[in-house]
């Protein structure tokens, strides 16, 4: 077989690039479950439904779609502590399992409105803008300059937020409520309060990676099956409420399906993703950054 | 003036009456009643599902009581949040581990000041608490996670310590540690004695927690079967065949320990 390296240093570019957005993405989703012990299942929908936020704001208000995060991020923060505080916090008991349920009926719901308001057709955030429609030359392949775009906002946004977890006071709440939430409660931190912040924060990291999203692809209502299934994917693989592990899985994720995708066929990329996923949890179960003890309660 | 005759005579500093409480459907305390005098270690011992870190669970907020009363110092704690008890001078150092394994030590502690505003204050504490807890200092900068259980206990015993609580609750210190660093870790309590807290332990190591201890009282199925000086309660040859593998010699009882009949 004769491989075109020019092909492939092109798609491990554009692999990191996309792997930065599912990165912001999965960062909610890790997040929520590291400090909540909840499995978001609605957080493939949230994107979604940020995405078509930022697409109203476009198509309405002409903004562009990188500043209309200046009003959907804070929206999707609101709607974040709201879900918290009406749906997960009244999970007393087998909080995991329940949920997934939950949350996703939380997903049909959003899908449900969504198709009432914006229809099944499939649209894309910033058809107008040109970051969308130029490209730039990496090796031998054509790049986006939404992609790179994506990936800055993405590194911009996951390092506010690493300096939120590690250089604030609320940070060390989060973290500390992470690692051990009766102790946090038994130190006076108000565990509630830090799971909805935290749920709203992951809601609202949805909104943005929901706009990169949107602006790199197609999407409709339903797009968010095969974007939940990613996400969980990738948490996994990176430890389930490892930050860093769902960053640097996004990225193996993306690049592992872009390189497969350009060597063999797009249909074999998320394969050989899966089949690799596997095998690193065979090898490690609680994937690359995750806690090989069970939590403690 | 011996210590336990000391504390005997101070009043309660927690009292608890009739307190029902449970997890789910059932009730695991039913009508506990319970006094620790100020300035007294209290040792409640008693076999496994008594009740005995129900009782803790309670008084630090993190489970609610169904019925009875619960005051500390005249103020009653029913309803009230973990924060709110944490206010009132009360900390807990739950049984299982507390610390946070992924921060440095010298971070744990200084997490046991969460409510505190005032960074001098906490550096002053911080220094107090270094002093009393070596460890602390020598190993600020090392996770919590990488200590061994002796030292993760100190560590967290230095915790508790920095809002200067008035009442610190001990769930079960001795667990998973070796006879020697049981010692030290017993002395470390009557350490907290002496530096002028009040100290309510509840401990599986039945005979250890006692000796360490001023007073001493034996729960089962949800009660206080008995409460005295710590020497009575180790000496009653009932409790002793009971909970201690076999009656205690040589302790001095001043008066006899109150049995209390199951209802």
């Amino acid at each position: 077989m004769l491989l075109n390296w020019d092909l492939i240093s092109g798609a491990v570019v554009l692999g990191i690039f996309t792997g930065g957005i599912y990165a912001l993405m999965a960062s909610g989703l890790t997040l929520t479950f590291g400090v909540m012990d909840v499995i978001n299942v609605a957080q493939g929908a949230l994107v979604i439904l940020g995405a078509y936020l930022s697409y109203a704001v476009e198509q309405h208000l002409h903004i562009d779609i990188f500043l209309s995060l200046l009003i959907t991020m804070p929206a999707m923060f609101l709607i974040g502590m709201l879900l918290e505080v009406a749906f997960i916090r009244p999970l007393k008991h087998e909080r995991t399992v329940f949920s997934i349920l939950v949350t996703f009926a939380i997903a049909l719901v959003i899908e449900g409105i969504l198709g009432k308001i914006f229809t099944t057709n499939f649209v894309q955030l910033g058809a107008n803008a040109w970051y969308v429609n130029q490209s730039f030359k990496i090796g031998g392949t054509y790049v986006g300059y939404i992609y790179l775009f994506g990936f800055v906002l993405a590194a911009v946004l996951l390092a506010g937020l690493y300096l939120l977890l590690y250089r604030t006071r609320f940070g060390f709440a989060l973290r500390a409520t992470v690692e051990n939430r009766t102790a946090a409660q038994l130190i006076g931190i108000d565990v509630e309060r830090v799971s909805a912040i935290t749920f709203g924060i992951g809601v609202s990291l949805a909104a943005a990676g929901g706009m990169a999203f949107g602006a790199t692809q197609t999407f409709d209502p339903g797009s968010h099956y095969d974007l939940i299934s990613r996400l969980l994917a990738i948490i996994i693989l990176g430890g389930m409420g490892s930050l860093a592990g769902a960053m640097i899985a996004s990225i193996f994720m993306l690049v592992v399906f872009n390189v497969t995708s350009v060597v063999y066929s797009p249909t074999w990329g998320t394969v050989v993703f899966f089949v690799l996923l596997s095998v690193v949890l065979l090898v490690r179960p609680q994937g690359f950054l995750g806690r090989a003890e069970a939590r403690r309660q | 003036m011996g210590t336990e005759a000391r504390a005997a005579q101070q009043p309660a500093l927690l009292s608890l009456r009739g307190l029902y409480a449970g997890y789910g459907g059932g009730d695991i305390l039913r009508g506990v009643d319970l006094e620790v005098p100020e300035g007294s270690v209290t040792c409640v011992v008693g076999p496994n599902g008594a009740g005995k870190s129900t009782v803790l669970r309670v008084v630090s907020g993190l489970l609610r009581a169904r019925a009875g009363s619960a005051t500390f110092a005249g103020t009653s704690l029913l309803g009230r949040s973990p924060r709110r008890i944490l206010d009132m001078g009360i900390v807990q150092v739950p049984q299982d581990g507390s610390l946070f394994p992924n921060m440095t030590v010298v971070d744990n502690v200084r997490m046991g000041a969460y409510t505190v505003r005032d960074r001098g204050l906490i550096e002053r504490r911080m220094g107090e608490v270094q002093d009393l807890f070596p460890v602390v200092r020598e190993r600020a900068q090392e996770k919590a996670g990488a200590l061994s259980g002796g030292q993760q206990k100190m560590v967290e015993f230095a915790r508790s310590l920095m809002l200067n609580p008035r009442l610190v609750l001990l769930d079960e210190p001795s667990m998973g540690l070796d006879p020697k660093t049981l010692r030290t870790i017993l002395d470390q309590v009557d350490l907290m004695r002496r530096t002028g807290k009040t100290v309510l332990m509840v401990e599986q190591n039945a005979r250890s927690g006692l000796r360490a201890s001023t007073h001493g009282v034996v729960m089962e199925s949800g009660r206080v079967r008995l409460t005295g000086s710590a020497a009575e309660v180790l000496d009653n040859p009932q409790i002793g065949e009971l909970y201690l593998g076999g009656a205690m010699t040589g302790s001095k009882p001043s008066e006899p320990a109150t049995m209390t009949a199951p209802e």
